[in-house]
């Protein structure tokens, strides 16, 4: 019998076939990210002349040239207080509309909650015209608060999705337990209900942190100008005004910084992103 | 709503006190819903409905000069030579690029399978592409494609490739599969990551089985693993199609539409028409044209694969 040393020589190829493939992925996923970083400390001579050498002297000074006289640091304050703010909105409000839709089914709930989904899959970009004068006319274009308000409307949908999802996965005993001790409908979520849905708040809250800490399409219609620009659309602006281009230690420096932050939150809660990405895109 | 026989003795009270709580419910689920519906029904809906109407106009953003104009502003598109072309190369990406990242992906998923570091380590990194900002992606790529000092470039010339350099963004012929090469680095891990979810979820029998009749590596992929995977297929490729038609940062970014609209795109062409040209009502009518399109192509892939393709066996045995 030849043919279980056959098998064992194939099942061999194929799991070094496997090792080969991960390997080739593995550097053509990692190695730009790394020379990013790499690039973002060495200096602008360097960059140019041997792309894919280490710097001689770490060059620190990069992030300090982004950080201040590029206007990066402007930015990711704009980016900080635009995010923050979405999130401060957009969780409150998520979380009882999913409440409602979870638990309190009424005429027409579904076809509320299906409008929301509707909107998951549904490109923005689409509406940015009627968008950008619907915004002049609240006379809020261009301002952090137009953005914020955008931000919180267009990240209700998969909020809205995952968060009633999870109010319905918790058991209906405790609420009653708490109205049957007298407490309204309200208290009930306050106080036993939302605490209850910690987890799930705080997955949406970081997959939505991401998104919006990234976004640049409606961010470049919306706040055309340079005091309310976020982050993207200042490294963005960095790549093109020709005044930079020598300077391109800086502009490395930028993208570090706008990334960094996505990466350290990534690499800690990567599963559960993991997780809520493919059901929000099989749901969708 | 409670359970239970209603007591016998006051049951006047019963019956207001029912009401009272049927008004208290009511006034909860009003309060605590019209907030998310009020800020989507005005930022969302609302917009989407103007869409349909703009595109029916002429308007340069000024309120005095709106012009109804019926379908003219579509039977324009319908001549638009840069119109044209930025479908053209939608579809192109769409068929070409989404080729490459559908068997990339499934290539990828396959090899994530493994019980290797390597295989963890590949799991662990695969959706970072997708987690930096696209102007880290479009910004990285770009100085790949350097013709000058980029990473490609010198990479080239050091292994004696130096003749095939191109100034890749630059060039019409090279211009739009660079970008496509840009925009499947940034979503292969998605669908990669999707396949391999569901690789992962098939009931083991499948496997045992199809081990004992001795089907193994590349065979039993194609012929046990793949067909199991229908329902997946289908979600990947409907999210493609929205995702390629809908590219918009990566391209604005890395060309602007360019070299002479050879990586014209609907959502470049769009952008410049609303917000260089200030022919707002046209830019809508090509919203609409691309969200036409988008449904089109959406509902003759769910025929495609609209079947499962292992009901006919499973009744026949």
């Amino acid at each position: 019998m030849k043919k279980p040393a056959a098998k064992k020589l194939t099942s061999l190829l194929g799991r070094s076939a496997s090792a080969g493939v991960s390997l080739f992925f593995l550097v053509i996923i990692v190695v730009p990210i790394l020379w990013v970083f790499v690039s973002s400390i060495k200096s602008g001579y360097e960059i140019t002349s041997f792309p894919w050498a280490l710097p001689k002297t770490p060059q620190w000074v990069n992030f300090n040239h982004a950080w201040s006289e590029a206007g990066i640091g402007h930015a990711f304050l704009n980016s900080l207080v635009v995010t923050l703010a979405t999130l401060a909105i957009l969780l409150p409000v998520g979380a009882m509309s999913a409440y409602i839709l979870a638990r309190y089914p009424f005429r027409g709930s579904s076809l509320i909650f299906g409008t929301f989904l509707g909107g998951m899959m549904f490109p923005n970009f689409l509406v940015i015209v009627p968008l950008f004068f619907l915004l002049r006319t609240l006379h809020i274009l261009d301002t952090k608060v137009g953005l914020t308000v955008v931000y919180v409307a267009y990240s209700l949908s998969f909020t809205v999705f995952v968060l009633t999802g999870f109010f319905q996965t918790l058991p209906g005993e405790l609420s009653e337990a708490a109205m049957i001790d007298g407490a309204g409908h309200s208290t009930t979520f306050w106080k036993v209900m939302l605490p209850l849905a910690k987890p799930g708040l705080i997955v949406v809250g970081i997959f939505n942190a991401i998104g919006l800490w990234n976004e640049y399409s409606l961010a470049l219609v919306l706040v055309p100008s340079e005091a309310n620009r976020t982050l993207p659309l200042g490294i963005a602006n960095l790549t093109m005004t020709q005044q930079y281009q020598s300077d391109w230690g800086a502009l490395f420096a930028g993208l570090v910084i706008v990334m960094l932050p996505v990466v350290v939150v990534y690499s800690i809660f990567r599963e559960k992103i993991n997780q809520t990405m493919l059901a929000g895109a099989v749901k969708g | 709503m409670t359970k239970g026989e209603p007591l016998p003795a006051k049951p006047r009270v019963t019956a207001r006190a029912k009401k009272k709580g049927d008004r208290d419910r009511t006034l909860f689920i009003v309060s605590f819903l019209s907030p998310a519906v009020l800020l989507y029904a005005v930022f969302v809906l609302w917009p989407l409905f103007q869409a349909f109407a703009f595109s029916m106009y002429r308007w340069r953003g000024v309120s005095a000069h709106r012009k109804f104009v019926g379908m003219e502003n579509f039977s324009k598109l319908a001549h638009d030579q840069a119109f044209a072309k930025a479908v053209t190369n939608n579809l192109e990406l769409l068929i070409v690029g989404g080729f490459v990242v559908l068997v990339v992906s499934v290539a990828l998923a396959h090899a994530m399978q493994g019980t290797g570091k390597m295989a963890k380590a590949l799991r662990s990194v695969i959706l970072l592409p997708q987690m930096v900002s696209l102007v880290v992606v479009a910004t990285l790529w770009m100085f790949i494609f350097n013709p000058n000092f980029g990473l490609l470039t010198s990479g080239m010339k050091a292994v004696g490739l130096g003749k095939f350099v191109h100034t890749w963004l630059a060039e019409p012929q090279t211009a739009l599969p660079s970008v496509g090469i840009a925009f499947a680095w940034y979503a292969i891990g998605f669908y990669a990551l999707l396949f391999s979810t569901a690789i992962r979820s098939l009931p083991e029998e499948v496997g045992e089985a199809a081990a004992l009749d001795g089907a193994t590596g590349f065979r039993r992929f194609w012929r046990v693993t793949w067909p199991m995977l229908w329902s997946v297929k289908r979600i990947a490729v409907v999210h493609l199609t929205i995702t390629v038609m809908n590219v918009f940062a990566l391209v604005f970014l890395m060309t602007s539409g360019g070299p002479d609209r050879a990586t014209e795109v609907l959502l470049t062409y769009l952008y410049e028409n609303a917000f260089v040209n200030s022919q707002f009502g046209y830019a809508t009518a090509i919203a609409i044209a691309n969200f036409a399109l988008v449904m089109v192509l959406s509902l003759i892939i769910l025929a495609f694969f609209r079947r499962d393709p292992q009901e006919p066996r499973r009744v026949r045995a």
